[in-house]
């Protein structure tokens, strides 16, 4: 979950402080549509008028048929009816294009907000929300959002108006019928909102049950091999039918809610039609009342049925879309704690030289221990550097410090002397590449995917990338070559094409700093062999920080320091490590008992480059 | 899976096409007779309901011409048609004087809020009946599919993604349940109805309602037109939103890239495309469905003014009325036709989806129960887990053979080991043995029974698999160990897990053996779901073992419990280790070294070396690293 996630909160000030921020927002948004919602408004208003004028001219019309007018001042009457009636449906039509498109247009510019926003936020935001969470206030909450500025929105601004004016016109006809025709509408607003409500719950409850079947299923399918390796289908079966009874009920539970609701919208006109037959019928009799004002009231009552109707689902949009809104809200004022400098250091081409400084980094969310302490480390630029030591040292967090993956305290990291907070972070970026752990591809096509750092215009080095990491033969024997699509995360290649693809795309960049965090565990021995010997022209004349699980990997290296605990506990060349006879030479030796010569996955060449993921 | 429901759907960019295929129709009615009767129901009851829907205005039209004008005296002249109608059923007619004694209005009223109210609850049942036949139907074709995508065959699970047969299941499930809810049922419904209320205007005045009906072609072509835009619209949108969520599902995954490679300005611009598109998408969409909206409106008003003035002269003011009335009812389903429409074509793609996943034939099935054989059936010896492969073939398709004519004996009670480099078929070899995939030609047998005729349950329950990356489940750390076997009690499960000593480590977790594993077990180390895997497997007590030895980083600490887990493990068993590392195997009773899918050599490690082949060739390559190491 999120730090601050909605509904945790309990301080009154704090609610009453993080409604208004959202209501702000909500304004802000709404006032770039501003043309938009006044128009709409306007044309709403128009409709209004319309829709009292089309009930009164019917009476109007009928009782010249009743009172037997000639047929030319019926068609008089007629014309108008049919001028009205067309006047409303045109103005309806403006009104609702023009309300609903602002809304569709906010939805667009907050869609591109969130996600602007997002590709700011550092690392470290997503440690803390889950990408299911995140997906779920772009997806669900945006619509949540969409619909109430939408369709919530027109509601809002026509309802109030249409109750007005068609109780104003029925008193100013008749207003002892208008009066108890009234009645039983505070009621129903009442039951509607009611069942809105147990809509809403009944609707979480399925979504819930949904998510279940959902979890379910991907479970036992990712766990197929299990499922069949130990005969378990019956109680994953068994379990399945649970959840899908559980579903099932509640469904049930909430279509008896959900269908109450057209039953008892669909009963109240009626019953407001009962009283109008009864009142009117005797009024009319004893020649209080007139034909028309009585067609006029049985116009009036069906026309309010929709409105009113939707009045109910309008609470429920309006309170979950301000709910949404502060969910979405959340995300967005999260200020991104990277930053590009004010003024940013003019830094040219990168020599390479990396600086830590006596940095004690800890990862924002607090109550952490601090995952790297006391770190002074000097990279000279051109230098190869092995950073090793057990799980959980810190090696990954120092190596991705330098790319300002996460927010760096001032002072402590530079890189060509300059604390990398004054250096641009395109400037910095785009001359340091990391090979991350995770060897994350996007669905494009393979060139695409080793292009992925380069200008648009500059496809120069995807071919000559793919070469110097053994990739370019794998590309000859897929469909496609270059142009395959790799799928969703790569899944059309095998986990060392996925690792080879990733380091291809962090070469093509022609990077002076070179970061591979602990980079082809499954890219096979031989492979790695031949990628080992191409870097190795690779890295000359470059910066190259090599992290690693298993100290083989990084013996040839300039300077190896070795991580405990977040602390550089050992530095040296390999030679010198192993004469010193602490955590290294103990890391290696137990190596070397395990049979592990630095190639885990086949005991075939020497030298490896990465460990493991 | 962390996303909501239905996540993975977007993913997915739906074909639709057609809205009704009777071909698939006829296919799902077989999740739908076993609840046939509710289905008979739901028709049976469209004519009472229509009826009723009939009955109010008729009331009214009553009480306006016999009562209200009568005695007011300003009628117009009764119209021919009400003649005609008062004509046609004395029963009708006695049953709207009412009795006597009773003011004629004041029976009318009551007769009309019988008929309202009865009309409510019957819809009100109605739907309920057919939403909850849908769904109990959904529910059952749920069942059908989950059930059949466990029986389908390892190599099915290499070719699709996770998420989109979760989609089958939920989403796709989902719109089959709409369309019974909202789509063909009602449109039925609605359709019935239109005619209906047709056929009574038609009877009660068959001359204006010639006139009134004169606009409806012209008003059927602009709904054509509009509906055909909006769907168009729609689909793209929607082809467009699905392509925008995935896109963000991406981008937020994989932040890291792309702010290492400062991607972010390029990316922004191309979402901000794609997201235009969709905007102008449903601005487009939202014209044409206005027009729709209004189109109906339009319709709606002219037509009462169309009645009026026509009805001058010819009809009562009731007739009026009842007309107004039931043309409102007429045109009301028009508006929301095109949703259904929507409704009908998505339920029909993703019934096609799901039809075609339970069409698919699990490759891998059961002997017939007449071929089948067991092991060790009762009275026979004990099983002795003897391992045999004969002249075993094996492609995953077409000529690429994984492996080439393997053939082997594994002895009960031996350990052997695999060597080879990556692609040379070690891992094969266990999905092979464990009938996760077929054998292309040739045959394995275990204890002299060929695997095909070999009941599926009966093979694995005495081959115990621990694979290289464990899986856990959702439930507690006991729950993992026993996965359902019910025979498997807390006991039982302690000594395993001892055994491997895995029994320290759960016992200091916060509720020890009840611990929930939480997604996936990521609150476990890689070496801590190694032992897991190690007592699952022990206390399932198989006779036959195949271990794929575990590459992930271990620290060196938990490497060594590992190892001698497997020791434990194999104790007594015939064992088939996958290795990776030569050290760990040097004492097994045999070594087959694998290359490029044919058995190139056996022999225990010394013989191995002394015939200095290809064994001895990995064994000194291996030697030369840990010198240069050291």
């Amino acid at each position: 979950m999120s730090i601050a996630a909605t509904g945790f909160e309990t301080d009154p000030d704090v609610i009453a402080e993080n409604r208004r921020a959202m209501l702000r927002s909500l304004w802000h948004y709404v006032r770039l549509n501003a043309r938009d919602y006044v128009l709409g408004s306007i044309y709403t208003l128009g409709y209004v008028v319309g829709f009292i004028a089309v009930p009164m001219l019917v009476g109007w019309a009928v009782s010249a048929v009743a009172e037997g007018l000639p047929p030319a001042e019926v068609a008089r009457r007629c014309a108008w009816l049919a001028a009205a009636g067309v006047a409303r449906s045109l103005l309806r039509f403006v009104s609702r294009v023009r309300l609903f498109n602002a809304a569709r247009e906010i939805e667009f510019q907050l869609r591109n907000d969130l996600f602007e926003h997002l590709q700011r936020l550092p690392q470290s935001f997503y440690f803390h929300w889950r990408t299911g969470d995140l997906m779920s206030r772009c997806v669900n909450d945006l619509t949540a959002v969409r619909l109430m500025l939408g369709p919530g929105l027109l509601s809002v601004v026509q309802t109030p108006f249409l109750f007005l004016a068609a109780f104003g016109s029925m008193f100013w006809m008749n207003p002892t019928l208008a009066f108890l025709v009234l009645l039983p509408y505070p009621l129903f607003v009442l039951v509607s909102r009611a069942l809105g409500r147990a809509m809403h719950a009944n609707n979480l409850a399925v979504q819930a049950g949904l998510a279940d079947i959902s979890n379910q299923l991907q479970e036992s399918i990712a766990g197929i091999a299990v499922v069949k390796a130990y005969a378990m289908e019956d109680t994953s079966r068994r379990r399945f039918d649970e959840v899908s009874q559980e579903l099932y009920e509640r469904q049930i539970g909430m279509v008896k809610v959900n269908g109450a609701m057209p039953a008892i919208t669909g009963l109240l006109p009626m019953l407001g039609m009962a009283i109008v037959f009864y009142v009117a019928g005797g009024q009319i009799q004893t020649g209080e009342m007139d034909l028309a004002s009585f067609f006029a009231f049985s116009m009036f009552i069906y026309e309010l049925t929709f409105p009113t109707f939707i009045l109910g689902w309008v609470f429920a949009l309006v309170q979950r879309g301000t709910a949404s809104m502060q969910r979405i809200d959340e995300v967005l004022k999260t200020e991104p704690s990277i930053a590009e400098p004010e003024s940013p250091a003019e830094m040219g081409t990168l020599r390479g030289e990396v600086e830590f400084r006596d940095l004690t980094f800890e990862y924002p969310g607090g109550g952490r221990e601090p995952a790297l302490r006391d770190i002074d480390l000097r990279i000279p630029a051109g230098s190869v550097i092995g950073v090793v030591g057990p799980v959980g040292g810190g090696k990954t967090t120092l190596a991705s410090l330098i790319p300002r993956l996460f927010e760096v305290p001032r002072g402590h990291l530079f890189v060509d002397g300059v604390d990398v907070n004054d250096i641009g972070l395109h400037d910095l970026r785009s001359q340091i590449a990391m090979v991350p752990q995770d060897s994350f591809l996007f669905s494009m096509s393979l060139a695409d995917n080793v292009a992925y750092g380069l200008p648009e215009t500059e496809a120069r080095s995807v071919v000559e990338a793919a070469e110097r990491a053994q990739l370019a033969k794998d590309v000859e024997d897929l469909p496609a070559g270059y142009e395959t699509l790799v799928g969703e995360r790569g899944v059309m290649l095998s986990g060392g094409q996925r690792q080879r693809t990733a380091l291809a795309r962090a070469l093509a960049l022609d990077p002076r700093i070179l970061i591979l965090d602990d980079t082809l565990s499954a890219v096979d021995a031989e492979t790695e062999a031949a990628i080992r010997e191409g870097l190795e022209r690779v890295f000359a004349g470059r910066t190259v920080v090599v992290v690693a699980s298993r100290v083989s990997t990084v013996r040839d290296a300039d300077l190896i320091v070795v991580l405990d605990q977040g602390r550089i506990v050992e530095r040296g060349s390999h030679a010198e490590l192993m004469a010193e006879g602490g955590l290294y030479s103990r890391l290696a030796r137990e190596e070397e008992e395990a049979g592990e010569p630095g190639t885990d996955a086949d005991p075939v060449a020497g030298a490896a480059l990465g460990g493991e993921a | 899976m962390s996303g909501p429901p239905g996540m993975e759907s977007v993913f997915q960019e739906e074909e639709l096409g057609k809205a009704v295929d009777m071909r698939l129709l006829l296919r799902l009615w077989q999740f739908v007779a076993p609840y046939r009767g509710q289905v008979l129901l739901t028709l049976l009851m469209v004519a009472p309901m229509f009826l009723l829907e009939l009955a109010p205005a008729w009331i009214v039209k009553t009480g306006l011409d016999q009562v209200i004008l009568e005695s007011n005296g300003g009628a117009a002249a009764a119209g021919n048609g009400e003649a005609a109608a008062a004509g046609e059923g004395g029963a009708l007619a006695a049953l709207l004087q009412g009795p006597e004694g009773v003011p004629l209005l004041a029976w009318l009223v009551f007769l009309y809020g019988i008929a309202v109210v009865s009309s409510a609850l019957l819809q009100y049942l109605h739907m309920l009946i057919m939403a909850s036949t849908g769904m109990a139907a959904v529910r059952d074709l749920r069942r059908a599919i989950f059930d059949h995508i466990q029986k389908l065959h390892m190599g099915f699970f290499d070719t699709i993604p996770v998420g989109r047969l979760v989609t089958r299941a939920t989403s796709d499930a989902e719109h089959v349940a709409e369309m019974f809810s909202q789509g063909i049922v009602a449109a039925i419904t609605d359709v019935i109805k239109m005619i209906g209320f047709a056929t009574a205007l038609f009877l009660v005045d068959a001359k204006l309602a010639l006139m009134v009906f004169s606009i409806v072609p012209l008003l059927a072509i602009a709904l054509v037109v509009f509906r055909l835009r909006v769907r168009e619209a729609f689909r793209l949108t929607r082809v467009l939103l699905a392509r925008i969520n995935a896109t963000l599902q991406e981008t937020v995954t994989g932040m890291k890239v792309v702010q290492l490679f400062t991607r972010e300005e390029r990316n922004r611009r191309e979402f901000a495309e794609l997201n235009g598109a969709h905007r102008d998408g449903w601005k487009r969409s939202i014209y044409y469905d206005s027009a729709l909206f209004s189109t109906v409106e339009f319709a709606g008003g002219i037509t009462v003014a169309i009645v009026i003035w026509q009805g001058t002269g010819i009809a009562s003011a009731g007739v009026l009325y009842v007309f107004i009335n039931w043309m409102r009812r007429f045109f009301m389903p028009l508006r929301d036709l095109s949703a259904k429409y929507s409704v009908m074509q998505s339920a029909m793609a993703s019934t096609e989806r799901m039809f075609q996943l339970l069409d698919t034939e699990p490759d891998i099935q059961d002997p017939p129960a007449d071929r089948a054989r067991h092991v060790h059936a009762p009275g026979e010896d004990q099983p002795r887990g003897e391992v045999v492969f004969e002249n075993v073939w094996f492609a995953y398709s077409g000529e690429d053979w994984v492996l080439r004519d393997v053939s082997f004996r594994v002895r009960p009670g031996e350990k052997v080991a695999f060597v080879g480099a990556t692609g040379a078929g070690k891992t094969t070899i266990i999905k092979l043995l464990t009938r996760l995939y077929e054998v292309t030609r040739g045959r394995i047998l275990i204890d002299g029974v060929d695997l095909r005729d070999l009941p599926q349950n009966e093979l694995r329950r005495r081959v115990g698999m621990v694979l290289q990356d464990v899986f856990l489940f959702s439930g507690t750390v006991a729950d993992n160990l026993h996965l359902g076997r019910d025979d498997i009690d807390g006991e039982r499960l302690r000594q395993a897990a001892m055994a491997v000593e895995a029994d320290a480590f759960i016992q200091r977790l916060p509720e020890g053996y009840d611990t929930e594993v939480r997604e996936r077990g990521t609150n476990f180390s890689a070496g801590q779901r190694q032992l897991l895997s190690f007592a699952r497997a022990l206390a399932h007590g198989a006779d036959v073992l195949v271990l794929d030895e575990a590459t992930s980083s271990i620290d060196t600490e938990t490497e060594a419990m590992v190892q001698r887990g497997i020791h434990v493990l194999m104790e007594g068993k015939t064992s088939l280790v996958i290795a990776h590392r030569l050290s760990t195997i040097e004492d097994v009773d045999r070594i087959y070294v694998l290359d490029g899918g044919r058995l190139a050599e056996s022999g225990p490690h010394a013989e191995l070396l002394a015939r200095d082949g290809l064994y001895a060739r990995l064994h000194r390559l291996q030697q030369a690293g840990e010198t240069a190491a050291a």
